[in-house]
């Protein structure tokens, strides 16, 4: 077994624990509204759909960031146009889910042949992470903690009662085009440390655990803060003790705590 | 002078035609009862005052952006908001959704709350409250907004009596600041009550003084069938009311 300690002294670990420690401010911040918003799907999709743009980005040498920002940005604007504001956005999420996650496997198979790094970006790794993707995962915290404290009570205008907040004269479709903005940019900051399928891992699982816990929308957000970084940490530990892509613990790590925290009493109602 | 102002509107959802040939209006410190069948554009008229649905034909004047109160049904139960949370929601009509609330917001909700009797209540959480104090709190949050004109769809349905009498109490100094109320309603018996009757049915059916408009031939043409005359023809409610009574 490993010592822990190894986590803040390689340098490749310690790279990646910072962006851990990054992904779980965003996690905390921003999956508390969307679990609070019922953006889960979103969430988890938003991080798939960039698979086309992965490969081509693969293909054609362009950064995976940029491809991956360009489509989720074009996700969330294409997901917020089929649904209404403050409403679910289902439909639109598996609409568009789909349609990217088909023509991702024929640019993969028939166009593109896809490498094994969109492998590393579909599952994360723990070599390779660069300043670049540490930069953008910074700057993603930075944006969600700023955007939830100054947008935090028109999100919930808009959640708690979608009608009332048109009534109100809210801009509810900015605010909802923000929200599933920043969870698109959020998701594609993600994907080289977990990767665009387990994106879920951090921006769901913890929340969905603190809302069973919680009941008030500050404890939500402290509570998804700090399981998002003690699931991050402890994934990341198991990652580099069984040598796997650091995705797959983070994620089986916040299904657990989440099967605990349903298995608790109830504290919401 | 008159806070609402509506002649000829008419309203339509995606072309199709809800709400023809509406013609009213309300001076300050008047309460008016929007009666109608489910379906009749008691709604559609709220949406059209509200400015969330242009209509298609008509004109309309309003003394500023109305106050709106929904039915507690509409709003999400599970969602983590106290009393004063909601309450707060009222001051993002002044302009600044960009920004957290103030120290002024917070006060401004407190009084609200202060003023339908939940101060005690403040830092509960919505869902855990009864019907009627949610209702209160939505008041408050249409409090907090300062407007000229409120919306309240069926204020008093489903709201115990304690709830019911602070509620009335609320309108009554509402109307005395010279503010003007448009509550949608099934209850015709309560309607009696008010300064005037509008009654909808996909079309104006009649507007006037309760006593002017309130007869079996009117109430039948609003309602139709939906319609149960008391026995020797003293009053009469309506299906839905008679429904909301049960749920409640």
């Amino acid at each position: 077994m490993p010592s822990p300690i190894d986590l803040a002294e390689l340098p490749f670990l310690r790279e990646a624990l910072f962006e851990l420690v990054l992904l779980a401010i965003t996690g905390g911040v921003l999956g508390a509204w969307v679990v609070l918003r019922r953006l889960a799907f979103f969430s988890h999709a938003a991080g798939s759909a960039t698979f086309p743009g992965l490969v081509v980005a693969d293909a054609s040498g362009v950064s995976p960031i940029v491809a991956g920002l360009a489509v989720a940005l074009g996700y969330a604007g294409g997901v917020e146009r089929t649904g209404g504001s403050g409403r679910e956005h289902g439909e639109g999420t598996a609409l568009f889910l789909v349609a990217a996650l088909a023509t991702g496997v024929i640019l993969a198979s028939d166009v593109f042949e896809s490498g094994a790094a969109v492998d590393r970006l579909l599952f994360g790794t723990l070599l390779g992470l660069g300043t670049g993707d540490l930069v953008l995962s910074a700057v993603v915290a930075l944006v969600a903690t700023a955007a939830a404290v100054a947008l935090g009570r028109t999100w919930s205008a808009v959640g708690f009662d979608p009608e009332g907040a048109e009534a109100l004269g809210l801009p509810t479709r900015r605010a909802d085009l923000l929200l599933l903005g920043l969870v698109a940019v959020a998701a594609v900051a993600a994907i080289p440390a977990v990767g665009a399928l387990l994106v879920t891992a951090v921006y769901v699982l913890p929340a969905a655990a603190a809302r069973m816990l919680t009941g008030s929308i500050r404890g939500l957000i402290a509570c998804a803060l700090v399981l998002a970084l003690a699931e991050g940490v402890a994934g990341l530990y198991l990652a580099y003790w069984l040598d796997l892509p650091p995705g797959p613990p983070v994620a089986v790590l916040g299904a657990a705590v989440c099967l605990v925290a349903a298995a608790l009493p109830r504290r919401t109602a | 002078m008159t806070a609402i102002e509506v002649e000829g509107l008419a309203a339509a959802y995606d072309g199709a035609p809800v709400l023809t040939e509406v013609s009213f209006e309300a001076a300050p410190g008047q309460s008016v009862c929007v009666l109608g069948p489910n379906g009749g554009g008691k709604t559609t008229l709220f949406r059209v005052l509200l400015g969330e649905l242009e209509p298609v034909a008509g004109r309309l004047e309003v003394s500023g952006r109305p106050a709106y109160v929904a039915q507690t049904e509409r709003t999400r139960l599970d969602f983590p908001v106290t009393a004063l949370d909601v309450a707060v929601m009222g001051t993002l009509t002044h302009g600044r959704w960009w920004l957290p609330a103030s120290r002024s917001d917070r006060a401004a909700a407190r009084a609200a709350l202060d003023r339908v009797g939940l101060a005690d209540q403040a830092g509960i959480r919505f869902g855990e409250l009864s019907g009627g104090q949610r209702q209160r709190a939505l008041l408050a949050r249409a409090l907090v907004q300062d407007a000229q004109v409120l919306l309240l769809d069926e204020p008093l349905s489903g709201v115990d009596p304690a709830s019911a009498t602070l509620i009335s109490g609320v309108f009554q100094e509402l109307r005395a600041e010279g503010r003007t109320l448009l509550v949608a309603s099934h209850d015709v018996e309560s309607a009696r009550t008010f300064d005037l009757v509008l009654c909808l049915n996909g079309r104006q059916v009649a507007f006037g003084r309760p006593d002017a408009v309130l007869d079996r031939a009117t109430l039948e043409a609003t309602y139709g069938h939906e319609l149960i005359v008391l026995e020797g023809g003293r009053g009469a409610v309506t299906v839905q009311h008679h429904e909301h009574g049960h749920e409640d």
